[in-house]
């Protein structure tokens, strides 16, 4: 506590302007900006996959069980940040107990388990169920108590069978597809509701939200493709990566134009909160705003996919940049959420001053439990790639 | 014949499965805007019997002397560090070239002091600020666990034993009024002294002000204090834009106070 | 029905009676009686102690203090305005006694200089020009201001 009260003095000696007493604590920190990140990843990666089976990419197949799978993984990691916020996790059950109707937070639980459960393990289980009885037949040890237990006793491998898990597999992803969309664009509700905030509140924000979600999703199943190649040292499919690339090319323009629409509105209307906005965004978010987000995040990724939708250079040259290309996005992405928690905390409901943000290294809201939350889903993605690996498959949807 | 028969079943099936978990997402889709739709309508406290509480702030006799920061500390065992504050007192000044220059340094305890020099002042005001009491609350609203509530005689208080701790309500609330108190490790915030006012006592910071800047009382009682007030002076609530309906009146509102 | 629809079914309807169950269980008791909350933590924050006890209180013993101060400019202003209590109103204030000293800063809480305090009733000045450092309870009696002492 002591070191908290310091945290505090340092922070209230570098207050600018004048803040409401109460408003030099940041009341939500890193672990609030990676909730937003690790969903709309999930998001991201799940629509990804729906393009292919939906809308019928079928250059992207060579993607579509990492993406599911990489969904998954970072979907069982994304409430942990979330719960090691909150003042009292132990109470965290309350929010399924009695959730109030009438908060835009209280309902996240439910959207979640739907999303978990119905959504995404039931595609995964229907895409993968005939494979789990083949395999069950063929390996030992864990991994065949485990394609026991998961088959649920469903041990039928005729073509009716499989074509039964196809139709059902289908539905649930068109069924995801809103999902998704509910998902993340709730996420960005969160803090779209908030009309204390002038920065957070706009109708925008679910939206911006949901596309942003799409292309960090997209990017990192880009760059995670790329990355499980190499391990595997089997040849990259360039149709592929050249159509995930469009799509994200494509996207991070909408995005880019709903959020540069965000902004647009909010200089030209010049409401009575513009004029802190105008100071915060030439100040205090400067760098991860206009550098971290639009220049690193945005605009190099966008000139370098556009220029390879007109000239296209030889694959090593475009393999390498989508790599790069994919990191930057995600960092950019990274920033976007930054910049619009910590942002929107950074100057006083008051309008007449900042507060600043200090993040620690150690303890449950630092610098180091954030590395352990975002790495933690890659270590379980990459379980999940050694248990059921979606290049050793028989089946496969039509 | 067979087959047919087969597919009919299914496709049966496949409706019926469909409008099943349709009806399900369509559910869970509208559930939040349900609540959206509830908000709109004022919450009802049915018992015309209870007082509904509220308070009158005068600016115009505010002198700044924090008596009113330092009583709600003790009163509600409040950390002392200056980051929490149930109330506390601002001094507005308007200089001659029309910077409005905004202080409360530790909320106002121990006096608030003139920090421009006279010659550059164009006027100077005291505005004690608290909770405001929404009849719409936004972190009332906003808790997504019910952890805060308004009770039947009008005050948002906050359930200490029920809150995650979740800070939403924070975010939520436009007069920066609620702060996590670092011991109980909840949301906390002003209560009008719940405690003393359902003993007939008043809030703490009315009881101590020297100048009367704060007039607490039920806004049902005709005769009262507080009724008296608000038909003598023309009032204005804070941030009336945001449509809170706070219970909060202040006489005397500049339109610099923010 | 097909089995796997069966069985999924199956599993989706125990998930949900267990989860209805424990909902049942983990509710509290008085949740949802008056609103979204639990009704008891109404009386929960009724519970604590006072601090400040009221003049009455005070009168009790300190009658004559009472009655001068009331005769005088500062009647208006309650005694633990200045008195601060320091232990909550069940026990005796003579445990801890709620002293004042009588410092500059003390009074100059309300009666320094300041410009938004003008045209409001309370007189200001400059302690300096005034006496000095003199603390201002070595002339003034702070029950009765104007009761000047020799």
């Amino acid at each position: 506590m002591e070191e908290h009260y310091q945290h505090l003095y340092e922070a209230l000696s570098q207050v600018d302007g004048y803040i409401y007493p109460n408003e030099i604590d940041l009341h939500w920190g890193l672990m609030i900006v990676l909730y937003p990140y690790i969903t709309g990843l999930v998001a991201g990666a799940f629509i990804l996959a729906s393009l292919e089976r939906v809308f019928n990419i079928k250059a992207l197949k060579p993607t579509y069980g990492i993406a599911l799978l990489t969904a998954l993984s970072f979907l069982f990691v994304a409430t942990l940040p979330l719960v090691s916020h909150l003042q009292h996790p132990l109470r965290s059950y309350e929010i399924f107990m009695t959730p109030n109707p009438t908060s835009a937070m209280a309902i996240f639980g439910f959207v979640y388990l739907w999303y978990l459960m119905v959504v995404l393990l039931l595609e995964i289980w229907f895409d993968y169920r005939l494979d789990f009885v083949i395999w069950s037949k063929t390996s030992t040890g864990f991994k065949k108590l485990f394609y026991k237990v998961i088959t649920l006793g469903i041990n039928d491998t005729d073509e009716k069978s499989a074509k039964l898990d196809d139709k059902l597999g289908y539905f649930i992803t068109v069924l995801g597809i809103p999902s998704a969309f509910l998902l993340h664009g709730y996420v960005g509700f969160i803090f779209g509701s908030i009309k204390a905030n002038p920065w957070w509140s706009t109708v925008l924000m679910p939206v911006i939200f949901l596309f942003s979600a799409m292309v960090s999703g997209i990017a990192l199943v880009m760059v995670i493709y790329m990355v499980v190649s190499w391990a595997r040292k089997v040849k990259i499919d360039m149709l592929c990566l050249d159509t995930i690339a469009k799509y994200l090319f494509y996207i991070l323009i909408i995005d880019f134009t709903l959020e540069s629409l965000d902004q647009i509105h909010r200089l030209y209307e010049a409401e009575e909160s513009f004029d802190i906005i105008k100071v915060l965004v030439g100040g205090k978010l400067n760098i991860t705003l206009i550098y971290m987000q639009v220049l690193f995040g945005t605009i190099i990724p966008l000139s370098v996919i556009g220029f390879f939708q007109i000239y296209k250079p030889t694959e090593k040259i475009r393999k390498i940049s989508y790599f790069f290309v994919g990191i930057l996005v995600l960092i950019g992405i990274f920033f976007m959420r930054w910049n619009v928690v910590i942002g929107g905390q950074l100057f006083s409901k008051s309008l007449s001053g900042f507060t600043t943000f200090n993040a620690v290294y150690s303890g449950l809201e630092g610098y180091l439990m954030m590395a352990v939350w975002l790495i933690l889903p890659l270590l379980i993605l990459t379980f999940l790639l050694w248990l059921m690996p979606p290049w050793k498959k028989v089946s496969s949807h039509e | 014949m067979g087959t047919e028969r087969i597919v009919n079943k299914r496709r049966k099936f496949f409706q019926t499965s469909a409008a099943l978990l349709g009806g399900t997402l369509l559910y869970s889709i509208i559930k939040p805007f349900e609540a959206i739709a509830q908000t709109e309508e004022e919450p009802t406290i049915d018992d015309k019997n209870l007082p509904l509480w509220g308070m009158g702030v005068d600016i115009e006799s505010c002198i700044g002397c924090g008596k009113c920061a330092e009583a709600c500390k003790i009163e509600n065992k409040v950390p002392e560090e200056p980051f929490y504050f149930r109330t506390w007192v601002e001094q507005y000044t308007v200089k001659n070239d029309g910077e409005v220059k905004i202080e409360s340094p530790n909320g106002g305890i121990g006096g608030l002091k003139q920090s421009v020099p006279d010659e550059d002042i164009f006027k100077s005001f005291m505005v004690p600020k608290l909770c405001n009491h929404c009849t719409k609350a936004p972190c009332v609203q906003a808790c997504p666990v019910g952890a805060t509530f308004i009770s039947p005689d009008g005050v948002v208080l906050v359930d200490e034993t029920y809150c995650i701790g979740c800070s939403y309500c924070i975010q939520a609330c436009p007069y920066g009024a609620r702060f996590m108190n670092p011991v109980t490790k909840v949301a906390d915030k002003c209560t009008f002294c719940y405690h003393r006012i359902t003993k007939g006592l008043e809030p703490a910071c009315v009881e101590v002000c020297p100048t009367n800047a704060r007039v607490f009382g039920d806004l049902r009682d005709k005769k009262g204090d507080l009724v008296k007030f608000l038909q003598d002076n023309p009032t204005q609530v804070l941030k009336p834009h945001l449509n809170t309906h706070s219970r909060v009146f202040y006489n005397g509102l500049s339109s610099e106070v923010k | 029905m097909p089995k796997i629809i069966f069985r999924l079914f199956l599993s989706f309807v125990v998930f949900v009676s267990i989860f209805i169950l424990i909902q049942r269980y983990l509710t509290p008791n008085s949740f949802g009686e008056y609103g979204h909350y639990r009704a008891s933590a109404i009386d929960d924050n009724m519970l604590s102690v006072p601090f400040y006890k009221g003049e009455e209180e005070c009168a009790s013993c300190h009658q004559e203090v009472y009655d001068l101060k009331s005769a005088d400019i500062h009647s208006g202003i309650r005694c633990e305005s200045c008195h601060m209590p320091k232990i909550a109103a069940s026990k005796d204030c003579k445990i801890n006694p709620p002293k004042v000293e009588g410092s500059l800063n003390f009074c100059g809480q309300c009666h320094a200089i300041n410009a938004g305090r003008l045209k409001k009733g309370v007189p200001t000045l400059n302690f300096k020009d005034h006496k000095g450092d003199q603390n201002c309870i070595e002339c003034h009696n702070a029950h009765a201001p104007w009761e000047l002492k020799e």
